[in-house]
This record gives structure tokens, sequence and C-alpha cells, in this order.
């Protein structure tokens, strides 16, 4: 039973690093939408699996908080506070073109594994194997995502599953953490979002258009 | 012995009559989800025997490769039936002739020389489907080859009836994240090689925008039968090797009779008309990508196959 | 229980800043608000002196001596801030509905900065970290310019990057502290089990965290968000955002570092801190802008912070929480100055600004005052901790590190009275066009307020501030090698 469980997980792990890929390849910010919210219900999901292999039942209300704040409460916040045609804008501009972009994507989920290696020779949980290395994958590659996108909302979304992914890792190496701190680190982000939704408005608002890979007026220039 | 050549033939029988009757039904059920009639399921067989007692028109300006090629591409495919398993889980008598690289191969022949033929005419259209034809292969190469490392990984071997018995005996082993992922990759490089959606249109008519179909323009008679046929049991034998080696390697013939090899073929044919469903629902919901988007469809397929095999490798 | 109304207060004169009650009631209470948590923060300070640690709730809400130095440090930048914003505010901004958002969001940054050293458990800290950047974010974005508006989106996707390593370093950690037996996931308990958790692990755990919360420190390479989002906010959120913010962060990593052998974790220190001083040092000879001169300077100062915890030994770590203590009062105070010459001739442009000594002589005054002082020239507090961290650099040995130290601060030095210089001396302009007004009487005030222990920590030390910190530096002794 334990080895279907286990396996089950290491599913779950295998599509959210692909999910976590898909964010860097996807150009329509409906669709990096989308793709988030996969991402949230995965990571509930794994926490469901590792709440029956680690026998605990705090991973199951990590689990459903998760997925009720960032599946369902984010994207209707999202589509709320923003308007309609920031959240349907087709084509997403980047600073580097898609297949080089997933080609450095792979490379880091790579370092991301070699790097686990000497962390998972410790010993720990059952799952440890699978959740470290691709959560950790997952934060680098959420940073590469914000740091080629150009639009604000597929950016902070990238921001955003860089911390699904230290969750995804948090629950496999410390299943024990004192449930409200957990709670309190998705209510956190709950806040981080209607911040950042407030902020994107203004920019909208007073710019124009939410590129804010655009706005690079703050520099040391000597030339200027 | 005499056994195991009697269930080649029949395996090559099915592969060569089964698959006009493959692409029908797939035509027919398109048609049907598009609110349409469509044409009868056995229509290709009438095609292909209508161009056979048709007369053939080669141009003057085209080599000896123009006329070796319709026999090239029929009979790659049924080279490749050999090495794959069909009907039987056990290996056949020309099973270790070759292995799934050299099926690859076998197939890229088939395909090299009908890109060649396409040039040899006249005709501009052919050279333009041809380079578009080259690029989607080169594409696929890589997805293909870290597919078949991975999968030779996971089961210790490259022949295709040792690799399929790996994911049949413990069922666990069917979940595992690689199997999983290499499923879809291997999904995307069907609809890449067999020129489907959202790769390409293959009931388009519109020659500017052909890619797979270019090929066969400037064929006529005999020859456009042996390619349309080659077409059909390219396919066909692509599918076998999803099918039956990844997706659902179960209902294969176990013994060695007749009877459990002549019920095989109902089953097979069963498993390849729930992908044909699967596959008609795929293309009637996507539009066909725009040219230089294939690169990234690609690279997609190329991703997830990496990723099957870093959670292979790198697994405790 | 007072510790558990330190934080409650501002947080309460936050909700009633949200209030609609007339223009006078939200700075008023601001300021009541920040000046009884003073108080307070001041008391908890001497008992922790006394007592050495001061307990609310056991392993959640409790301060030892680095805490309640950083619980005062945060009181005493939130009072003068608020005394600051109250007549800035007032001088700036016309609509009422603006003036409240703008001490709403003021009080909930002062509550978050508090909250920081207040809780023991590190994921809350994280948590609080946290709140201070989400709550400074609109703060930042106040003047909704375009300038503004892109500094407050590069400060919130930087910072939430960092959170999320950190967050992942925080997870590594209790992972450490459950392979090393258990225990509460606390300061205290992770002290206690730090010799028996797995190196690699905690290690790891250091490094996450370095690169993460560094990030919010202003550690270079991550620090491209600190020079804008530290110079386009209001000049009091500046003064917090630099003063006490980045220090905040800066405890959460000094805390880490505690945890590991000394040999490992010393030379991280020494090098990351030397890299951001040469880098802030030379990056500032450039500047075209005096609040980002000030920045510039505050990623320096965390750099002298860093390499004085890694010089090691005792005095090492004396000198940095005295350099701490002397930073926060010090770079408060020039922020404020920079307000007050902003109010003076309405541009942030170093260019355009001469004679500022004749133009306004109070923001000149405060402006040269500033800038001597934290650019370390005696008799002022910067000064005394620098040249504590300088001896003790060279009783450990440490050569290398203290000549290039001394070097790099020389050129900053150098860079800041450079532009300060021309700022303040020489023939005024002709009457510009840019809006002048004139220094409001609390702003002035809070200047005066801050410049006590600027001048008085140059030239002597109390003893019960003495105790303070040398109780600091003894809890972040680093645990001895397994």
């Amino acid at each position: 039973m334990i080895a279907w469980l286990q396996n089950l997980n290491a599913l779950t792990g295998g599509l959210f690093l692909l999910v976590t890929f898909g964010l860097v390849a996807v150009r329509q910010t409906q669709g990096c939408v989308r793709l988030f919210v996969a991402l949230s219900v995965l990571l509930g999901v794994s926490a469901f699996f590792l709440s029956a292999i680690y026998q605990t039942w705090h991973l199951i209300v990590i689990g459903v908080v998760d997925i009720v704040t960032k599946a369902i409460v984010i994207p209707w916040l999202l589509h709320r506070s923003l308007h309609d045609e920031v959240i349907t804008r087709r084509e997403v501009t980047q600073v580097l073109n898609i297949p080089t972009a997933l080609l450095i994507a792979l490379a880091l989920a790579i370092v991301a594994y070699l790097l686990s290696q000497p962390l998972l020779a410790v010993g720990g949980g059952a799952a440890i194997g699978v959740n470290l290395p691709i959560g950790l994958a997952g934060v680098l590659i959420g940073g590469l995502t914000a740091a080629v996108r150009r639009e604000a909302v597929p950016l902070f979304l990238g921001l955003l599953a860089m911390e699904n992914s230290a969750f995804f890792a948090g629950i496999g190496i410390a299943p024990e953490m004192p449930l409200i701190a957990e709670i309190s680190i998705a209510f956190d982000v709950l806040i981080l979002v209607l911040v950042v939704s407030v902020l994107t408005r203004t920019v909208h608002e007073h710019i124009g258009t939410t590129e804010v890979g655009a706005l690079t007026v703050l520099r040391e220039d000597p030339t200027r | 012995m005499f056994h195991r050549i009697l269930f080649n033939l029949i395996q090559v029988a099915t592969v060569m009559a089964f698959a006009p009757l493959v692409s029908g039904v797939t035509t027919r059920c398109k048609e049907i989800i598009q609110s349409k009639q469509g044409p009868g399921i056995f229509q290709p067989y009438r095609d292909i025997w209508k161009l056979f007692h048709k007369d053939e028109v080669v141009s003057d300006r085209s080599s000896w490769i123009f006329r070796f090629t319709p026999y090239l591409v029929f009979v790659t495919p049924i080279f490749v039936t050999l090495l794959i398993p069909v009907l039987t889980d056990y290996p056949l008598f020309f099973a270790f002739m070759g292995d799934m690289l050299g099926g690859g191969f076998v197939l890229s022949l088939g395909g090299f020389f009908a890109t060649l033929a396409a040039i040899d005419t006249a005709n501009p259209y052919g050279p333009v489907g041809a380079s578009r034809t080259r690029m989607v292969g080169f594409l696929a190469e890589p997805v293909f080859m870290i597919v078949f490392f991975t999968v030779s990984f996971v089961a210790g071997s490259t022949i295709p009836y040792i690799v399929q018995q790996r994911w049949v005996t413990p069922l666990a082993n069917f979940f595992e994240p690689s199997h999983v992922l290499l499923m879809l990759a291997f999904l995307m490089l069907i609809l890449a090689e067999g020129g489907r959606l959202p790769v390409d249109n293959p009931t388009g008519h519109f020659e500017l925008a052909m890619i797979d179909e270019s090929k066969s323009l400037e064929y006529s008679g005999r020859g456009m039968a042996l390619v349309k046929w080659g077409g059909h049991m390219k396919l066909f034998v692509l599918l076998c090797v999803f099918l039956n080696v990844l997706v659902m390697p179960w209902g294969l013939a176990h013994e060695q009779t007749l009877g459990a090899v002549l019920l095989a073929i109902p089953l097979v044919l069963f498993k390849i008309l729930i992908f044909v469903l699967v596959l008609v629902v795929i293309e009637s919901s996507l539009a066909k990508l725009r040219l230089f988007r294939i690169a990234e469809f690609l690279g997609a397929a190329f991703i997830t196959s990496v990723a099957a095999m870093i959670t292979r490798v790198f697994a405790t | 229980m007072n510790l558990i109304l330190v934080p409650a207060l501002p947080l309460a004169a936050a909700l009633v800043s949200v209030l609609p009650l007339g223009r006078r009631v939200a700075p008023t209470v601001t300021v009541l608000a920040g000046s009884a948590a003073l108080v307070l923060a001041v008391l908890d300070a001497l008992h922790v002196v006394a007592d050495h640690s001061l307990v609310a709730i056991a392993g959640w809400v409790e301060l030892d001596g680095f805490a309640a130095l950083l619980l005062l440090l945060n009181a005493f930048l939130g009072f003068t801030a608020a005394l600051y914003s109250w007549g800035y505010m007032a001088a700036h901004e016309a609509d009422a509905g603006r003036m409240r958002s703008y001490f709403a969001h003021f009080n909930l940054f002062v509550f978050s900065l508090v909250l920081v050293p207040v809780l023991g458990q590190p994921a809350f800290v994280w948590i609080a970290i946290e709140f201070t950047s989400l709550f400074s974010v609109l703060l930042v974005a106040f003047d909704n310019t375009r300038s503004a508006l892109e500094a407050a989106w590069k400060y919130i996707a930087l910072m939430f990057m960092g959170a999320a390593i950190a967050l992942l370093g925080f997870f590594v950690l209790f992972w450490a502290q459950q392979a090393a037996g258990g225990g509460h996931y606390s300061w205290s308990g992770l002290r206690v089990v730090a010799p028996q958790m797995p190196l690699v692990l905690v290690f790891a755990a250091f490094l996450l965290i370095l690169v993460g919360l560094g990030t919010k420190v202003g550690f270079v390479p991550m620090h491209t968000w600190l020079p804008d989002a530290h110079s386009q906010a209001p000049a009091p959120v500046c003064a917090l955002l630099s003063g006490i913010k980045t220090t905040n962060s800066l405890y959460v990593v000094l805390r880490l570092a505690a945890l590991l052998p000394i040999a490992s974790v010393l030379p991280w220190l020494r090098v990351v801190g030397l890299i951001s001083v040469g880098v802030a040092a030379f990056l500032l000879l450039q500047v075209r802008d005096y609040k980002r001169l000030f920045a510039y300077s505050t990623v320096e100062h965390m750099g002298i912070v860093c390499v004085g915890a890694g010089v090691g030994g005792p005095g090492g770590m004396l000198g940095a929480m005295a350099q701490i203590v002397s930073h926060s009062v010090t770079k408060s105070f020039c922020f404020y100055a920079a307000g007050a010459t902003l109010l003076a001739v309405g541009t942030r442009e170093i260019a355009s600004v001469r004679g500022l000594i004749r133009t306004s002589p109070v923001a000149g005054a405060a402006l040269l005052f500033g800038a001597l002082a934290i650019g370390g020239a005696p008799p002022f507090a910067v000064f005394l901790s620098e040249f504590s961290i300088f001896r003790a650099g060279l009783e450990q040995g440490q050569f290398l590190v203290t000549a290039l130290l001394v070097a790099l601060i020389t050129v900053a030095f150098f860079g800041i009275l450079m532009h300060v210089n021309r700022m303040v001396f020489g023939a005024p302009p002709d009457s510009g066009s840019a809006e002048r007004h004139a220094l409001p009487t609390t702003c002035l005030v809070a200047l005066i307020i801050a410049a006590i222990p600027v001048l008085v920590l140059g030239v002597y030390q109390p003893v019960s501030l003495h105790a303070l910190l040398s109780l600091a530096a003894s809890n972040l002794a680093p645990s001895p090698a397994p």
C-alpha cells in the first residue's frame, strides 16, 4: 500500500514538474492562470498522499487550505481586481524566446536534482526523494519565469509558483511543522495577492499598460 | 519454428489489411464530431483498389528515386512490423533483427526517400512540403531518442518485447512518473510524425499549408496507391508501438497457439479504436499551429521526455 | 503582557486611522501609539538587561538580548518616523483620504516591524518579515508617479522571490532540527540542539536563507531593488525602510549564522559583507539622486555589520551590534534630513541643488550633519562602532579584511561627502520652478530627537545600553564545534 502511495505521489511530483515547465512555455495570461491552478491542485493532492504515507492529519488540513486559497480564491481575486483586458491578453512577451527559456529551465531542474543529492543522503521521511528535488527545481524555475517575463500577471504567477514549490518541498521534508504556521503562510500569500493586484491596477491606471518590463527609468546612467 | 513464421505472416497480414480501416474510422469519426456524415469506413480500401486500376503518369524530369520510392514507403512499415509486438507478447522470428532504434531508423528511411522524391519532380510545392517535413523530423529526433533511451533505461533492454514485459507485471510500475510522462511525450510525437493536428492537417487541400501530404502530390495510379497504403501502415505501426508497449500492454496473445493469436486481432483493433477516439477529440479541439510554433510544441515534448528521464534517473 | 502590547498598539492605531474621523485624528493617534510603544519597548529592554530574557508565551513570544535590542530600535524609529510623518504629510498631501491611507499603511508597517523581534518561532518570523515587505509596497508606490510604481514593482517582485527561497530554507531548518532529535521549533530550541544538527542540512538552510533574506537585506548582487525603493518612498518611510527593515532581515540571517560552527560560517559572512561594502562604495560615487546616495550607504552599512559579525570573537560581534544601533539612528536622521531638503528645494537631483545652507539653513545643516555622521566621521556614533569593528578585526588577525574594509569605507566617505558638499555649499541657483515648502515644526522636532542618539552615542555609551549590547553579542556566540 505504501508503495502504491509513493508511486502515486511520485506521479504527482512528475506532473508538478511538468506544469512548472509549462509556466515557462505558455504564451497566454489565461493559460498561466490555469497552469497555476493546476499546480496548486497538484500540491494539495500530494499533501493528501503524504498525509497517508506519514500518518499525520496536519497535511490533510494543509492540502484543503491550499486548494481553497490558491486554486479557488486567488484566481477569483485576480479576475475581480484586474481589468478584463489584463487577464485575457493573448500574446505574452518575454525577454528570451520560449525554446531557450525551456532549455534553461531544464538545466535548472537537473541542477536542483544534483544539489538535493547530498541533502537526501542525510535521510528523512519516505517521500523526500520526490518532494525535495522537485520543490527545489520549482523554486528555481519559478525564479526564471519571474526573471524573463515582461508582463505583470505572468511574472507574479511565477513568483507564486516559487512559493508553491517551496511548500511542495516543505510538506515532504517537514510534515510535522506546527499547523498554525503553515496555515498562516497560506493566508500571507493571500494578502500578497491582494496587495499585488492593487499595485497592478494602479500601474495599469497610471501607466496604461501592465508591461512592467518596459519600466526602466530608474538607473545609474552616466550619459543621461 | 513453423508456428513462429506463420504468426509473423499473420502479423504482417493484419497490419496490411487493417491499416486502411483504421484511417477510414478516424476520418469518419472526425466528420461525425463535426456534425457531418463523412465517407464510409471502408472508403480507403475502395480508393486503393481504384488507384491500382488506373494508369500512372510519371514526369520525364524525375529520376529513379521517384519510381523507387512508393515501393520503399510501402515496405518499410512492414519491416518494422516484424520487430514490434503487434499480436503476441513473446518475440517472434525476426524480433531480434533490430530494436526500437532500428525500427525508428527504418521508418525514417522511408520518410527520407519520400522527401527526396518530392523534390525530384519539378512541382514547386513538393520541396516546400519536403523542407517542412524535414524540419518537423529533425525537431522530433531528440524526443524520439530521449524517449527510447528512457524506456530502455527503465526496462534494461531496447527490444520492444522485453520492454513491454516490464510495464505489465507489477501493476504499480504503470503509474511511475517516468512512464506517464513518457506516454505524454510519445503522444505528442505521434501527432508530429503522423501528420495530425495540431502539427499538420491531414485533410487539407491547400498546398501552401501542407506539410506531410505534399509528398504524395505528384503520384498517380499504382504509385499513389502504394504511397497511400504505406502512409496508413506507418500510422498503424506507430500506434501499435505506442499502445502495445506503453499505454495498454495487455490483451496480447500469451500462449503459442493459433487460436490465441487470432483472438488477439480484434483486441488490438479494439485498443486502436479507443485511441482513435482520443485522437479525434484532440484533433477536433485544437487549431493548427503556426509553422514556427511547431518548434515550441516539440520543445515541450522534449522537455516532457527529459523530465521523465530525470525523475527516473534521479529517483531514490 | 506588555510584550504583546507593543505590536498591538500600532495595529490598533492602524484600525483607527482608517476611520474617516477628521484630518488630525490619524496622525495624532499614530504618534500617540508610537510613543506608548517606545516607552513599553524601553521598559522591556531594561527588563531583559536585568533578567536576560522576557517571556510572554514560552516558545512563541519571547525576547532575549538581541531581540530586545532590535525591539528598542524598531520602536524608536517608529516613533520618530510617526512624528516626522505628521508634518511631512501635512505639507505634502492635501487629500484627506490619501492621508488616512498613508497613516493606516504606516501603522501596519510599524506593526509588522515590531513583530519581527517579538516572535520566537522562525516560521512566524518569516511571516512577519513578509508582512513588513507587503505593508510597505503601497507606501513605496505612494506618489503614484511612473518611477515610484516601477520601484514598487521591482521591490515586491524581488522581495517575494527572496521570501520563497527563505521559506524553503526554514523548512530545511525544521528538518535539521527533527534529524537532531526534535525539540521546540524556536530560536531558543534551535540553539539547544545546534551541535547535533547534521551539518549539510544546517548549511543548506543557512545558504538558502542567506540568499533569500539577503535579498531583503540588500546584499550584493541582490540589492538592485534597494536604491529604487528606498529613494522613491516618502522620507519617513525611507527612514524606516533603510534604518530598520533591512536590519530586521539581517537579524534573522545572523541568528542562523549562530547555529553553525564557527569555522564554516565566518568566511561566508566576511566575503558577503566585503562584496556589499565594495560594490556599494563604488556605486555611491556616481549617483544623481541624493536619496539613492543614502540608500547605497545602507547597503554598505549592512555589509559592514556582516563583516563585523564575520570577524569573529566577542569583540567583532559586539562591534556589529553597536554598528546596528548606530546605523539605525544615523540613517533615519539622514533620511529625515533628505526629506527636509526635498521640502525645501522640491527636487531629488543632486545637480540641481546648490547652496542649500543659504536657501534653507536647517535642511542644509541637517544634511551635512547626517552625511558626516553616516560616513563615519568622529564624533558621531558610526565612527565609534566602525572603529570597534576595526579593532576586533586586528585582534582576530584578520588583517586583509580590516585593511579592505578601511579602504572601502574611506571611498564611501569620500563619495558621500563629495555629493553633499556640492549640494550644501556654493551659490544658490536662481529661483527654480520646483515647489518649495517651509519645514513643518514636527519635522524639526523629529530631526532633533533623531539627532540626539547620533551625537550622544558618539561620545558616551550608557551602561544599560552597553549591557544590552553585550547580552545581544553573547546570544549570537556561535555554538561550539561538534
